[in-house]
């Protein structure tokens, strides 16, 4: 399997103003990678690179030929007041193949009923978007992004203002797209803790710092005290990895990671 | 009454024309929040109309008096450029961007009026005088309007697309700062020429009122369309209609009829939720 992506030696920012340098790393076929950091740390920058939408000030950002990104924005990115039916947002995710000046027709139609049974809300095809809850909204725009028949589905903070039972429910709904189409994933969010148990590689973007492995290489009180520059713990809960900030004077009962 | 009406049925057209292109774009001007981008443009306008009155007033540029819409024109552009191309991510927050730009080319366009000594009812040019156009004047509106309709016609999703989710249009190769311009652009050529006829208040009238008509209506982009469209040209029938036998002005007679409607479409909106 090749690679999708390929940042070698790349530079990234805006103008002047240079948010990370130096970044080489992959996105290989196949792969389900979660890239973390806390807010203004520069994952968004290097989203922009990943989807073409950011030139690097200097190295290279390389894509495989035939790349295709299904994107899935951030929700208040979106604005849900525009009167459009669930069907109506989905089928936005074919515009540029149906081609400038035309309008979608019945095969579109039935490619975005099938994205929206893919990630199960089919029934909802014809409801207004306002009348959606938070995770059925996130539905939307992952059965957006799957309309377009993506190689790599990319999801910005998918789980942002969620609650549990969302957060969950959206999670693995990711995790059963990877596995049963094989679709690359990349997520980003600012929740370690969510991210760290779905994915299988890690990107850490910290401090202007970044680092890229396995869950296990990454998720380690050693690399994680060293990024975020403060003493970590991590935890495991039933097989759940759980990273908490070490209170001065106190440690947290750890078992094997 | 009606023979009344019929005596000015090129005003009347002109009406429904300026209604007709001013509604369909106000759908988008009242989705994207850009409401008050709106009546700035239309300020800019008749800062220009104004402009080349002053200009002729004192012997400079005498032609422009008989077509102050070049002027008008040039200035609406720059403000489409200005606000079109801009990120929001400059220190002064957009919104105080539109308000200075508002404000300003209120007063430079009060103040050059009023040292103006040429072209005849200067205020017009400002208040608008729909009962004044004429039928070449309501060819050159439907020169204008029917291929910026057309534009949006044969454009719409993409004008969709960019206006409800800019960033995931960017990321399918959608050009979007283009698309955001072409938008702007005929939002700004709309507005230069209808604003010389309808005055800056009839204009931001039918930029907004039948969109939030269509809005509160419909559940769907077409429906919303429609409906803003059905209710711009109601407007402009009745409030028009009434005006000339009643001796009131036409322009806030239309206005008043398109708050009623917004008003009946609101307590529709409440019936539907019941």
């Amino acid at each position: 399997m090749g690679d999708l992506v390929s940042f070698d030696h790349a530079t990234l920012g805006y103008g002047r103003r240079v948010i990370l340098s130096d970044l080489s790393f992959t996105i290989p076929e196949g792969d389900f990678l979660g890239m973390v950091g806390p807010n203004g740390a520069g994952k968004t920058t290097i989203l922009r690179a990943i989807l073409r939408t950011l030139e690097p000030l200097s190295g290279a950002v390389t894509h495989a030929p035939g790349i295709r990104f299904g994107y899935v924005p951030q929700r208040d990115q979106v604005d849900y007041n525009f009167p459009l039916t669930v069907i109506d947002v989905v089928m936005m995710g074919r515009y540029d193949r149906i081609g400038l000046g035309r309008r979608p027709g019945a095969n579109d139609r039935q490619l975005a009923r099938a994205a929206l049974d893919h990630v199960g809300i089919v029934e909802l095809a014809d409801e207004p978007l306002t009348a959606l809850s938070g995770g059925q909204k996130q539905r939307t725009l992952i059965a957006r992004a799957l309309v377009g028949q993506p190689n790599v589905l990319v999801l910005d903070e998918p789980t942002s203002g969620m609650d549990l039972v969302s957060t969950t429910q959206i999670l693995g709904l990711v995790r059963e797209l990877h596995e049963r189409d094989k679709l690359t994933v990349l997520m980003v969010s600012h929740a370690l803790n969510e991210v760290a148990n779905y994915v299988e590689r890690i990107a850490l973007v910290v401090n202007g710092g970044f680092r890229i492995g396995t869950v296990d290489e990454i998720m380690n009180e050693s690399v994680l005290s060293d990024m975020y520059r403060i003493p970590v713990d991590v935890a495991n809960i039933n097989g759940h990895r759980v990273v908490v900030a070490r209170r001065e004077g106190q440690t947290l009962p750890v078992s094997d990671v | 009454m009606f023979e009344a009406v019929l005596l000015f049925k090129d005003a009347l057209y002109g009406a429904v024309v300026i209604g007709l292109a001013c509604s369909v774009l106000g759908v988008y001007v009242v989705l994207r929040r850009i409401v008050f981008v709106g009546a700035a443009l239309a300020q800019l306008s008749s800062a220009g109309i104004a402009l080349a009155l002053w200009l002729a007033g004192n012997g400079w540029m005498l032609g422009i008096s008989t077509r102050p819409i070049a002027l008008a024109l040039i200035l609406t552009i720059a403000g489409v450029l200005f606000f079109g191309a801009g990120s929001g991510r400059g220190k002064v927050p957009p919104d105080a961007t539109i308000g200075v730009t508002y404000a300003v080319a209120a007063a430079v366009g009060i103040i050059l009026i009023s040292k103006a000594t040429t072209g005849e009812a200067h205020d017009i040019f400002l208040q608008g005088n729909i009962l004044g156009i004429t039928r070449g004047d309501t060819m050159v509106l439907l020169a204008v309007a029917i291929p910026v309709l057309l534009a949006h016609a044969l454009f719409y999703k993409e004008f969709l697309f960019v206006s409800f989710d800019r960033e995931t249009a960017r990321t399918l190769g959608y050009r979007v700062n283009f698309w955001n311009l072409l938008l702007y652009l005929t939002l700004g050529l709309v507005i230069a020429f209808a604003m010389q006829f309808a005055g800056v208040m009839l204009v931001f009238n039918f930029l907004v009122l039948p969109a939030v008509t269509g809005l509160l209506v419909s559940r769907s982009m077409a429906g919303t369309f429609f409906w803003s469209i059905v209710s711009a040209l109601t407007a402009a029938v009745i409030g028009f209609s009434l005006s000339v036998p009643f001796d009131l002005p036409s322009g806030p007679a239309i206005i008043a009829v398109s708050g009623v409607l917004v008003l009946v479409a609101f307590l529709v909106r409440l019936r539907q939720r019941r």
